[in-house]
């Protein structure tokens, strides 16, 4: 069953239908029939040439056409039926001696005028284009591979030159003549040059002895020459490259080709744009050329990372800036000189009201030894009774540990009590040992056992004590002395071992002691001894006495009131030491207590007075204040 | 050894810190080592201390070198250092000579310190309502007061017994309350050091 193409749709319809079923296109005047199975295989169809017959036969009868020839429009048929008259209208058939001046050619081709080639090349654009209608290009074998005379003389038709016959307007002119476009130029030159690039030595048959450029003659004489064509130039012709070559005659192109061809007429145009200020292409294919865009966009064109400095871009502001920073930054390890300021101001004036308030009166008391205070009582300061009946309580020549830890700025304040002390245990002729955790504990028990050897009821130096010096170590050391105090002080200060002389040969441990009595102004090292010594002296009952001053009282009288007890007495303040000094019978009346009344007295006056002064010259500058920001 | 010394060390600590804490609680069994122990950490106090003062003079001995007033005071405390050990290694930390220099400088200065303490606290104190009267600077300002007045009988006025009972309240609930509490907060602070460093936790001793 032989069915329609339809030119439009491209769909088969039934051969009887006059128009696409599918589309309503006529089918009878410009469809294409679609092979059938029975009419045979597709090489037929597919290759027009495969029958040499059928190419030496001009004209194609209705009945014996192919599907394909059915399909050729008429325009085509026309321009193909021209051509091939073309053909068989060369005077002759190509003999031998016609092959082997081909091939003479093709080893020594003439030279050739650029205008002999165009032919040549429509030639092989009309073969190709026949090839792509008929399915099969025409294949251009060696002559040995066509079998029978038949191919040999189709292909001896195909390979010779072909002459194209000049058209109307070329039989005007000569073909010599013929101003060709510039166009039509460059393609050629392109075209010829296009074909010496790509001829294959070993495939003469695809060479074009006209087309062939000077430059590849040379090229060609030393290409390797096949064996038969090496044979067929000897056997032939011996004398064939005296004979002139035939001149190659124009091609004939087809009407319709004429047609593309543009106006010859027409002088060509100059470029309307003006190419003088444009860039020439210095990369990609285009290179060289001017005025065209590039084809390599610049978006994606490879170019060298862009270098940026380190140095930081900065503006003279910013440079100053900087500039001020390190400068304030220099400045900064420079000692600044105090700005002098003027002696006489209100806040100097003031402080020198104050100094002179507080040290005349303190002056006056002690210069007079004034006594219109009375002096504290025994039973109203707590823990002097106790520690009273302690020292009492200590047998005569006891060893007892006493311990100097006070700074000597708080001598005037803790003298009072230390030296009641002092002289209540030389009158009992205890045996002191005198330790200090301060560096200056040594030197300041010295001092004080040396002024209270002469004191009232001593006669002579008292001799019967031993400084064992520094304890390092604070609290390690108060813990090392608690557990074994030979340990950690072998010798005294003169460098004797008075642990085995008597007293102390019978000291062992720190209970051996008849009391401790520790004598400081800190309230952490108090602590540390009620702590770290105390605990080990209530195993035995030892009592152990503080003598302290008033800023470390508070936090000293718990461990006193607490029960049991883990101070025994307590003596704090000045209060406290001549309260001491009342209770043993030792009264002290140089004025002391007096001045410090008056001292207390005046301060508590000067900053309550100070404080009213205060809130009322702020009060003015608060309104101002406020009047300010309302 | 970068990696043995570490842990020898924190071995060491730890093992030394669980003997001197068990000689505590058992006296008749770690009391001996604790003893031993304790006495080390004496003698290396005591080198320290030597070597605080060697460190002292090297600073002061730089400072000397370079340009400026403050060189000054260092002279001088290099040449009392100097003096001081010279007097006390001839003379003794007890002699005549060592306890004049005692007496004669140190107490002074220390008490002269003090007293001007005493001006400047009491001027402060004073001007102190001028600048910002906040009602807890007012609340300070009474408690001072109250505690001068009722430290002692006042001048021509003799004890006021209420003002005596209030700075014995004042001292003794307030302030005491306020320093247990540091207390307080300190020895729980200490109990966790030193459980960290006994447990190697901390390691101050390197590693």
């Amino acid at each position: 069953m032989t069915d329609i193409i339809c030119p439009l749709c491209g769909k088969p319809n039934p051969s009887e239908l006059e128009e696409c079923k599918f589309c309503h296109a006529p089918l009878k005047a410009a469809g294409f029939i679609a092979p059938s199975d029975q009419e045979g295989d597709e090489s037929q169809f597919i290759s027009p040439v495969a029958a040499p017959d059928e190419i030496e036969s001009p004209t194609i009868k209705p009945e014996s056409a192919t599907p394909l020839e059915q399909a050729i429009p008429d325009w085509l048929k026309d321009t193909e039926a021209g051509f091939l008259e073309g053909v068989e209208s060369k005077p002759e058939q190509p003999t031998s001696e016609d092959i082997s001046a081909q091939i003479e050619s093709l080893i020594n081709p003439p030279s050739v005028p650029d205008n002999t080639a165009q032919p040549a090349i429509d030639d092989d654009w009309l073969t190709n284009l026949l090839a792509e209608a008929g399915g099969e290009p025409l294949s251009l074998a060696p002559l040995e591979e066509q079998p029978g005379e038949q191919a040999e003389e189709s292909n001896t038709e195909i390979t010779e030159p072909y002459t194209e016959t000049p058209s109307d307007e070329e039989k005007v002119l000569p073909s010599t003549q013929i101003e060709k476009p510039d166009w039509l130029t460059g393609l050629e030159a392109a075209s010829t040059i296009k074909l010496a690039g790509e001829i294959i030595p070993g495939e003469p048959t695809a060479i074009e002895p006209g087309i062939v450029e000077p430059e590849a003659e040379t090229g060609l004489n030393q290409m390797d020459v096949p064996d038969w064509i090496g044979q067929a130039d000897a056997v032939e012709s011996p004398a064939g490259q005296k004979e002139p070559e035939p001149s190659i005659a124009p091609a004939e192109l087809p009407s319709w080709l004429e047609a593309l061809r543009p106006d010859e007429t027409a002088a060509p145009t100059e470029p309307v744009e003006d190419l003088s200020a444009a860039d020439i292409v210095t990369a990609g294919p285009l290179v060289g050329l001017k005025g065209v865009i590039s084809a390599r966009p610049s978006a994606i064109r490879a170019r060298k990372p862009p270098t940026y400095s380190i140095k930081l871009r900065v503006t003279d502001e910013q440079r100053a800036r900087v500039e001020m920073m390190e400068a304030l930054l220099a400045d900064e390890q420079n000692p600044k000189p105090v700005p002098s300021q003027p002696i006489l101001t209100s806040r100097n004036i003031f402080r020198l009201v104050i100094a002179a308030v507080l040290i005349l009166p303190i002056v006056w008391m002690i210069i007079t030894a004034s006594q219109r205070i009375l002096p504290p009582q025994p039973g109203s300061i707590p823990g002097v009774v106790d520690f009273t009946e302690q020292i009492q309580k200590l047998p005569a020549g006891a060893p007892v540990l006493l311990a100097f830890d006070y700074e000597a700025g708080f001598s005037g304040e803790m003298n009072p009590a230390v030296s009641t002390l002092i002289s209540q245990l030389m009158i009992k002729n205890v045996y002191m040992t005198l330790v200090a955790t301060y560096p200056s504990g040594p030197a300041l028990a010295e001092s004080i056992i040396k002024t209270g050897a002469f004191s009232e009821g001593i006669q002579g130096p008292y001799t019967n004590y031993t400084d064992l010096g520094y304890i390092p170590g604070g609290t390690l050391g108060l813990r090392g002395l608690a557990n074994s105090p030979m340990a950690v002080l072998p010798y005294s200060l003169d460098e004797v071992n008075v642990w085995a002389s008597a007293p102390l040969d019978t000291v062992s441990t720190i209970n051996d002691f008849a009391a401790v009595i520790v004598l400081t102004n800190d309230p952490d090292t108090a602590r540390s001894w009620i702590e770290q010594v105390g605990v080990v002296l209530m195993e035995d009952s030892t009592p152990l006495l503080i003598v302290t001053s008033s800023q470390a009282e508070p936090l000293i009288r718990p461990y006193y009131q607490a029960y049991p007890a883990q101070v025994q007495g307590m003596v704090a303040g000045l209060a406290g030491g001549l309260a001491y000094g009342r209770t043993v019978g030792i009264v002290r009346q140089n004025g002391v207590w007096d001045a410090f009344s008056i001292a207390i007295t005046v301060s508590a006056l000067i900053i309550i007075v100070g404080s009213i002064i205060g809130v009322v010259m702020k009060m003015p500058a608060s309104d101002k204040m406020k009047e300010s920001k309302e | 050894m970068k990696k043995i010394l570490p842990t020898s060390n924190a071995i060491i600590a730890v093992i030394s810190g669980t003997l001197v804490l068990l000689g505590y609680f058992f006296p008749g069994v770690f009391g001996s080592i604790q003893s031993v122990l304790i006495g080390w950490a004496i003698i290396l106090a005591a080198f320290a201390l030597l070597l605080g003062i060697f460190n002292l003079a090297l600073v002061h001995w730089k400072k000397t070198k370079t340009a400026g007033s403050s060189k000054v005071y260092s002279i001088v405390l290099l040449i009392s250092l100097f003096i001081t050990i010279i007097v006390v290694s001839i003379n003794g930390p007890t002699g005549s000579f060592s306890l004049w220099l005692f007496n004669t400088f140190q107490v002074p200065v220390e008490i002269s310190l003090l007293a001007v303490l005493a001006i400047v606290l009491v001027y402060s104190a004073a001007r102190l309502l001028t600048r910002k009267p906040k009602w807890y600077i007012v609340l300070f300002l009474v408690s001072v007061v109250v505690m001068l007045l009722g430290s002692v009988p006042l001048f021509l006025l003799g004890e006021v017994t209420p003002l005596i009972l209030l700075r014995d309240w004042l001292a003794h609930v307030p302030a005491v309350a306020g320093a247990r509490g540091l207390l307080l907060g300190v020895a729980l602070g200490t109990v966790a050091t030193g459980l960290r460093i006994l447990l190697g936790v901390d390691r101050p001793y390197g590693g």
